[in-house]
């Protein structure tokens, strides 16, 4: 792999020429608590220090809603409305997320790949952004804390900037013209230092070991108590799924226009946390309960993904500390497995 | 607009449809219609290939879309048939559309029955309901395949007798049945006028004319039979390793990919759709909640 350094203040020049290239996103303090994505306008207001965003990265692939189709109902006939090839480049994707996006990938680019995802996918640029962990943060025993693949560029934080892990061609295409000029070769104590952060970032998290076994004692313990007890407290909001970076549920509908003649197939999240998701004709339910929701999601979350061999669940404590009814899913899953605490 | 013949080729939109005109529709019950479509283009009217147990996604523009199982033969190219209950929203319009009207269509989609695993054997088809529908393309196939196939003995139950779909056209096939080994079991499980057989599927298996240790099952209908006929199909000999059932759920993109489908626990997590809708008995039986 290839590691060059970078300077705090070269950073920001640095993204400043990313935005000549595409529309530049990074993380942006967007409230007194929260963070998400934004455009970035002035470099300054980029934020390289934060623990998630309110909204996942996944929406700049696979947006809230988009139209898939307009349609003409006289000709019977579907135009694609394919996205823009517009590059798209995300600053700051910490770990668990880029993990999650390749766990859509998986889905969603199979052996029927999704046109709309594909597409903005390659049309997309990630840079990987090193964080420091928080009590709601499990990636580590999910074993997503250390990203091998799925970013074009890593910046990893050192006392006077970052150190760069370039992981794609189109990485290297970024870093190739600033070479010598924003770029500088890495020396034995920025390797020093990024073993320091490393290790203290490690020691910062609540949880230790990995989870691997959880999903035989999820489903060896299917009628916990704790399902009843929490799914109780659930508002069957959604919040949970709509923060999730690896949520990637959708229902269809068509809009048409007020003469009919036309309209619109659009696309937009869904949530498993709905009733409506489960109902088919008939008024027959197949997740007829609060509790079989909360159960489903629980099961689907802990499922593996053959691609990342991790699963679908990274850790990033979005569903937690957005969860209006303060439903702490670290804790449940660590009550589900028996896991104590401390090392497992 | 690119109208894609196979839609595994990765190449062309997945979810686009193919214009399909409807050619004739016949109702077989109160509720129940069955409709031949052909598509447009003769390039995918000629290369359109499914398996039996296999769904397509039906479309009407400005409604939305609904998967529904192929019912005919996949051996009879050009057309195919559809057998769709009146049950909502898009389902009744499809009850309205006449003969000369285009439907978009997708698919086929999901895994199907695997017929070569049933060639040499005898065949057992318990059917429930609708279940009949993708049933009659399993039987169809073998009717049309007649010498990979040993003894049939189809199950087609309903809660009432004239809810019994394809009922003539199975009676019609007891003419030459007898001497080809088929044997058509037609019952009303809640229906004490009809004038036929009475009971459930299970209750009728001295009429069932296979060979048990090489026979080869697919049932499609309500969980509750399924777990009634597994019981009863294991008592009485029948290899497991050939026992087939379907599942139904919510399907929105059939596909994989928009979530409504899915079932199983953490260890077995499955979309009906793409991993099924046809699963074996041992699936059925060791991950939690399919049934
Ligand atoms: C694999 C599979 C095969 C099927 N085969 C047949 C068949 O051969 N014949 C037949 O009549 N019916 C079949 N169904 C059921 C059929 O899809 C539903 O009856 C139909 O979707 C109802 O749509 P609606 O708009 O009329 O009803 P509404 O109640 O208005 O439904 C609204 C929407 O919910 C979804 N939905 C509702 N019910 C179902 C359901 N049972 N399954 C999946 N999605 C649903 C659809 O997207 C539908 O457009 C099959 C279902 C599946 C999953
Ligand atoms: S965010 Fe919390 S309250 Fe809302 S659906 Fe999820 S678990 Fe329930
Ligand atoms: S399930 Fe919760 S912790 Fe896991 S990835 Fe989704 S939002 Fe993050
Ligand atoms: S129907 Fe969309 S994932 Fe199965």
């Amino acid at each position: 792999m290839r590691y060059v350094k970078i300077s705090k203040q070269n950073t920001y020049e640095f993204l400043e020429r990313l935005k000549k290239i595409g529309t530049l996103y990074a993380p942006h303090k967007i409230s007194e608590k929260f963070f998400d994505f934004c455009e970035v306008d002035d470099v300054k207001d980029v934020m390289f220090e934060y623990q998630r965003t309110i909204r996942p990265p996944r929406r700049f692939f696979y947006p809230e809603r988009e139209v898939l189709f307009t349609f003409d109902t006289r000709k019977v006939e579907l135009y694609e409305n394919l996205p823009s090839d517009k590059k798209q480049i995300l600053f700051g994707v910490h770990s668990c997320d880029i993990v999650a996006l390749r766990t859509m990938d998986s889905k969603f680019i199979d052996d029927q790949p999704d046109p709309y995802y594909k597409s903005r996918r390659e049309n997309g640029i990630v840079i990987g952004l090193s964080c420091l962990p928080d009590e709601y943060c499990f990636c580590n025993v999910r074993r997503v804390e250390f990203v091998d693949a799925g970013f074009d560029l890593f910046f990893h934080e050192l006392p006077d900037g970052f150190l760069v892990r370039v992981g794609t061609v189109v990485g290297h295409k970024l870093v190739d013209p600033y070479e010598g000029e924003l770029f500088e070769e890495v020396c034995p104590d920025d390797t020093e230092n990024m073993s320091k952060f490393e290790e203290k970032r490690t020691s910062m998290f609540t949880t230790q070991g990995n989870w691997d076994n959880l999903r035989y004692f999820m489903e060896l313990r299917l009628n916990h108590p704790m399902y009843i007890r929490e799914s109780e407290k659930c508002l069957g909001c959604g919040n949970c799924t709509l923060t999730c970076p690896s949520c990637k549920c959708y229902d269809v509908q068509d809009i048409p226009s007020i003469d009919g003649r036309t309209g619109e197939r659009i696309r937009f999240w869904d949530s498993c946390q709905f009733r409506s998701h489960g109902l088919v004709a008939g008024d027959h339910n197949f997740r007829e309960t609060k509790q079989d929701r909360f159960h489903n999601r629980y099961q689907c979350k802990n499922s593996y993904c053959s691609a990342t061999t991790t699963s679908f669940c990274v850790g990033c404590g979005r569903c937690t500390y957005f969860c209006p009814a303060d439903i702490q899913f670290k804790k449940n899953l660590m009550e589900i497995a028996g896991y104590k605490g401390g090392y497992s | 607009m690119s109208q894609s013949k196979t839609q595994d080729e990765g190449k062309e939109n997945i979810y686009d449809t193919a214009k399909c005109r409807l050619l004739r529709k016949y109702k077989l019950s109160e509720s129940d219609k069955l409709f031949l479509f052909r598509f447009e283009d003769p390039e995918i009217a000629t290369n359109w290939r499914f398996k039996p147990g296999q769904f397509v996604e039906v479309s009407l523009l400005g409604l939305g879309e609904v998967p529904i199982s192929i019912c005919s033969s996949a051996r009879r190219m050009g057309f195919f048939e559809l057998c769709i209950r009146n049950a909502g929203r898009v389902t009744s319009q499809i009850h309205k559309l006449q003969p000369g009207s285009l439907v978009g269509i997708r698919g086929p989609y999901g895994n199907g029955f695997p017929m070569e695993q049933f060639y040499n054997r005898d065949l057992l088809l318990v059917a429930a309901g609708l279940g009949m529908a993708p049933l009659r393309s399993v039987f169809l196939y073998a009717i049309d395949n007649r010498w990979l196939f040993g003894n049939i003995t189809i199950i087609n139950s309903a809660k009432f007798g004239n809810e019994l779909l394809f009922k003539r056209e199975l009676e019609a096939m007891k003419d030459i049945a007898t001497a080809e080994d088929i044997s058509i079991v037609q019952t009303a499980t809640r229906d004490p006028d009809f004038k036929g057989l009475h009971g459930r599927a299970t209750s009728h298996f001295e009429k069932v004319n296979v060979d048990p240790k090489n026979c080869a099952v697919a049932m499609c209908g309500p969980p509750a039979m399924y777990k009634g006929m597994f019981e009863e199909l294991i008592a009485r000999g029948y290899d497991p390793r050939y026992i087939f059932v379907t599942l139904e759920r919510r399907m929105k993109c059939g596909v994989g990919k928009c979530g409504h489908c899915n079932i199983g626990t953490a260890t077995s997590w499955k979309y009906a759709c793409k991993d099924g809708p046809v699963f074996d008995y041992y699936a059925i039986t060791s991950i939690p909640g399919l049934i």
